[in-house]
């Protein structure tokens, strides 16, 4: 640049001074108000959005698909679609290192690429125009992040469309501009402006077709118990599911009954000092995620059995029987399982039972276990689902078997006279009145599903159906 | 009384020469968007004051660092606050730079005389970003640790070097303690130090040459 351009620059901007502002108050009364602003979004979002956790890390679960911050995705995505493009696609690394490295080189030595004097918009459309797609690009790879290349059907329209939006186009729009700039003279702003509002626009369809031919699947948002209650509580239901066959609600079992294997094996209780006050967190998690295999507990962890528990899982568990057994922690005030009945109240699958089945049934009544087929998962295979399957659940019916299992009543066996087709259930212990209460009134009320289909129900109060 | 202490402080910090040099400056007429370098800095300065809060009581291991940021959110009196202005800061930090530069690229206002405050912004944007990758590890959970599997696997996808930078990115050939220490170093000392240098070479530069102008045709 040489001393008369720079002459006229200096004295430009000495001009401009002259008919400015002071930096104290003008400028510094926006700056206060644009921060304080920012403030109070940061605390709303803070307050209202919080933050979104994730589970404890597991390197054994590599199932997880890695989802980086934001701001990043749409570089995840810029490599996904780079890796569709044939031959080149293979070489990974001109995607993430020549191309980003060559753009941030670019953005870098920009003043000493660009060192016309000029600043004005109008004399400035190629350097504009190319970060325009740019950012349009980076923006809409991040709305695109989401969507796989390749459908669940196998069909490759959504992948090319992508690729058209986030790789094709751009590149075309980029040969145009250069093109335009040194061919083009005179014409070249109008054209460029409008190359790239063509381009623009054909990015934009392109995303809002594959957004709007795509069906997200239904996101299964993991929900991470927040409070130490949560915690204990999901650590109860994790317990129920999967300890509770050797080692009992309570931890008490000091001789395993009724697994196949180690009938009468002799075990340690688990909720005494000499099990709690040995083990600190990290051990005890260790013994769950290793198990006693030689003394026949399985590995629970991830790592050792494909189907296991994951870290904060088994976490859950030791912070369960620390709060419920280790006198040295103070259990803080639990929910119920599930509200307590009002006179004449009829329980639904999702508020009550669901946590009852949950607690008491489900560790044997699952795929997987040897119940008679009867999987208690969900509301259609508790209604439908076991060797019984007909007279398990029948609506209105006290004489449902599952009724009267749990109300202490076998089933007879009508082949081996004297043997019980089904026995009392749950086989150890039973439940307490309030749950069987709860059963009672959902099957003879026609078990509703949800809170609404309950909502419509009453209970007859006694004085109404005197007991037989 | 006041007169007083404040010609005696006058006299040995020099205050009237800060005033007439730092504030009292002509500046070109200015809008809103002129407001962005500041925010940045607003930005900045707020992430360093909750994070030095957050360090109280993060622990930087696989095995504490999850449940040091629950007990944050959950024992800690406004320990959520502190944490959530902390996430949601670096999500706009990083969007309000951008930004930034993107006023100052419309502008052209990287144009002589300020092109080494431009190269200098090239560098706080770096850095912004690089404290977002180190930060999101932090937590260490499961989102976290497997975003930064690829992202430094991404890096180490480098012709000849990826190999060395890969594993001088984890302190080894996979995640472990040694790369949540790092990352924690990284995010709180190493970056941090280099961002207030750059910020004041920053900062520097604009009062040297003052706020650019807004173009109009005859530029
Ligand atoms: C298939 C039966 C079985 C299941 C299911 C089971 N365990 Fe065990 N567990 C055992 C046996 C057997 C032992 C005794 C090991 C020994 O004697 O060393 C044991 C021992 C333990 C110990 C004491 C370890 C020690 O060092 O003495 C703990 C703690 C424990 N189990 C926790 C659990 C938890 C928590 C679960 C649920 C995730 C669970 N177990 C599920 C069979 C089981
Ligand atoms: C410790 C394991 C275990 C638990 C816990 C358990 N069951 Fe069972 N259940 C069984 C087994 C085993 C059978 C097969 C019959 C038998 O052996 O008595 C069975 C059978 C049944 C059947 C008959 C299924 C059919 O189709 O014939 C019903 C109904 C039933 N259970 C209900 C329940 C309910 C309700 C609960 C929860 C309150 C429960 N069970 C908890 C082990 C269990
Ligand atoms: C931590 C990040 C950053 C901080 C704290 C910061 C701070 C500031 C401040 C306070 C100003 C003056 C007010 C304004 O014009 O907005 C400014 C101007 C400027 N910034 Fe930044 N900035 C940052 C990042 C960047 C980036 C990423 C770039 C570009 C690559 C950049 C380039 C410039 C330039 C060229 C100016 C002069 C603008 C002019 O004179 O009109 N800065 N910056």
């Amino acid at each position: 640049m040489n001393p008369e351009t720079k002459q006229k620059i200096n004295a430009k901007y000495e001009r401009e001074l002259q008919r400015g502002e002071f930096f104290w108050p003008d400028s510094i009364f926006k700056d206060v108000i644009v921060s304080l602003g920012i403030f109070l979004v940061l605390l709303l979002l803070a307050t209202f959005v919080g933050v979104h956790d994730a589970p404890k890390a597991d390197p054994s679960d590599t199932s997880y698909i890695p989802r980086p911050e934001w701001y990043f995705l749409f570089l995840f995505k810029f490599l996904a679609l780079y890796g569709q493009i044939p031959v080149l696609g293979k070489i990974e690394w001109v995607a993430t290192v020549v191309i980003p490295g060559l753009a941030i080189a670019l953005l870098t030595l920009l003043p000493f690429i660009d060192k016309t004097p000029h600043r004005y918009y109008a004399r400035r459309a190629l350097p504009l125009a190319i970060m325009a797609i740019l950012v349009l690009g980076i923006v809409l790879l991040t709305f695109l992040a989401d969507v796989p290349t390749v459908a669940a059907d196998g069909s490759s329209l959504l992948g090319t469309l992508q690729t058209l939006a986030g790789l094709v186009i751009p590149s075309l729009a980029y040969l145009a501009f250069i093109m335009f700039a040194y061919r083009a003279r005179e014409n070249a702003v109008r054209l460029i402006s409008w190359t790239s509002l063509l381009a623009g626009v054909l990015m934009i369809g392109c995303t809002v077709a594959t957004l709007a031919l795509h069906q997200p699947a239904a996101a299964e948002a993991a929900e991470v118990p927040a409070s130490l209650v949560d915690r204990i509580v999901a650590g109860q239901d994790l317990y129920s599911i999967h300890c509770v066959e050797c080692h009992g609600e309570d931890g008490a079992v000091t001789t395993i009954e009724g697994v196949k294997g180690l009938e009468g094996k002799e075990i340690p209780p688990i909720n005494g000092k000499d099990i709690l006050y040995t083990l600190n967190d990290a051990s005890l998690s260790e013994v769950i995620a290793y198990g006693r295999p030689d003394a026949g507990m399985n590995p629970f962890g991830k790592a050792y059995n494909p189907e296991g528990l994951t870290r904060s899982e088994i976490d859950y568990i030791v912070t369960f029987m620390r709060y419920s057994w280790d006198d040295r922690f103070e259990k803080p005030q639990i929910k119920p399982l599930f509200p307590p009945l009002a006179e004449g109240e009829v329980p639904s699958y999702a508020v009550h039972i669901q946590p009852i089945v949950k607690r008491y049934c489900i560790s044997c009544h699952r795929p997987g276990k040897d119940s008679y087929n009867y999987f208690m998962d969900t509301y259609e295979n508790i209604l439908k689902s076991g060797d019984d399957s007909d007279s398990n659940v029948i609506a209105g019916d006290e004489n449902s078997f599952l009724l009267q299992v749990i109300q202490g009543t076998p089933i007879p066996d009508t082949v081996n006279p004297g043997k019980d087709l089904i026995g009392v259930m749950p086989p150890k212990g039973h439940l307490k009145p309030d749950a069987i209460e709860a059963f009672r009134r959902w099957i003879l009320m026609g078990m509703p599903e949800t809170a609404e289909d309950a909502a419509g129900l009453t209970w007859p109060t006694p004085a109404a159906t005197p007991k037989p | 009384m006041w007169n007083t202490l404040y010609n005696w402080l006058d006299e040995r910090l020099g205050l009237n020469d800060l005033y007439t040099n730092l504030l009292d400056r002509p500046e070109p007429l200015g809008n809103w968007w002129n407001t962005l370098g500041s925010a940045s800095l607003f930005l900045f300065l707020l992430q360093g004051a909750t994070g030095i809060f957050l360090t109280v009581y993060y622990t930087p291991s696989p095995d504490h660092a999850y449940d040091s940021i629950q007990y944050i959110m959950n024992d800690v009196a406004f320990g959520w606050l502190i944490r959530g202005i902390h996430h949601w800061g670096a999500s706009l930090m990083v969007l309000v730079v951008f930004i930034h530069m993107l006023r100052v690229f419309v502008t052209a206002s990287y144009k002589y005389p300020r092109e080494l405050t431009w190269l200098v912004g090239i560098g706080l944007l770096l850095m912004t970003l690089g404290m977002g990758f180190t930060g999101y590890l932090l937590p260490w959970h499961q989102m976290a640790y497997w975003a930064t599997t690829v992202g430094t696997q991404i890096a180490g996808s480098l012709p000849f070097l990826g190999d060395f930078v890969l594993k001088t990115l984890r302190g080894g050939p996979d995640l472990s303690a040694l790369t949540l220490q790092r990352f924690f170093a990284a995010h709180i000392w190493i970056l941090p130090a280099a961002l207030v240098a750059l910020i004041g070479a920053h900062l520097y530069l604009i009062i040297k040459h003052g706020e650019s102008h807004f173009p109009d045709p005859e530029d």
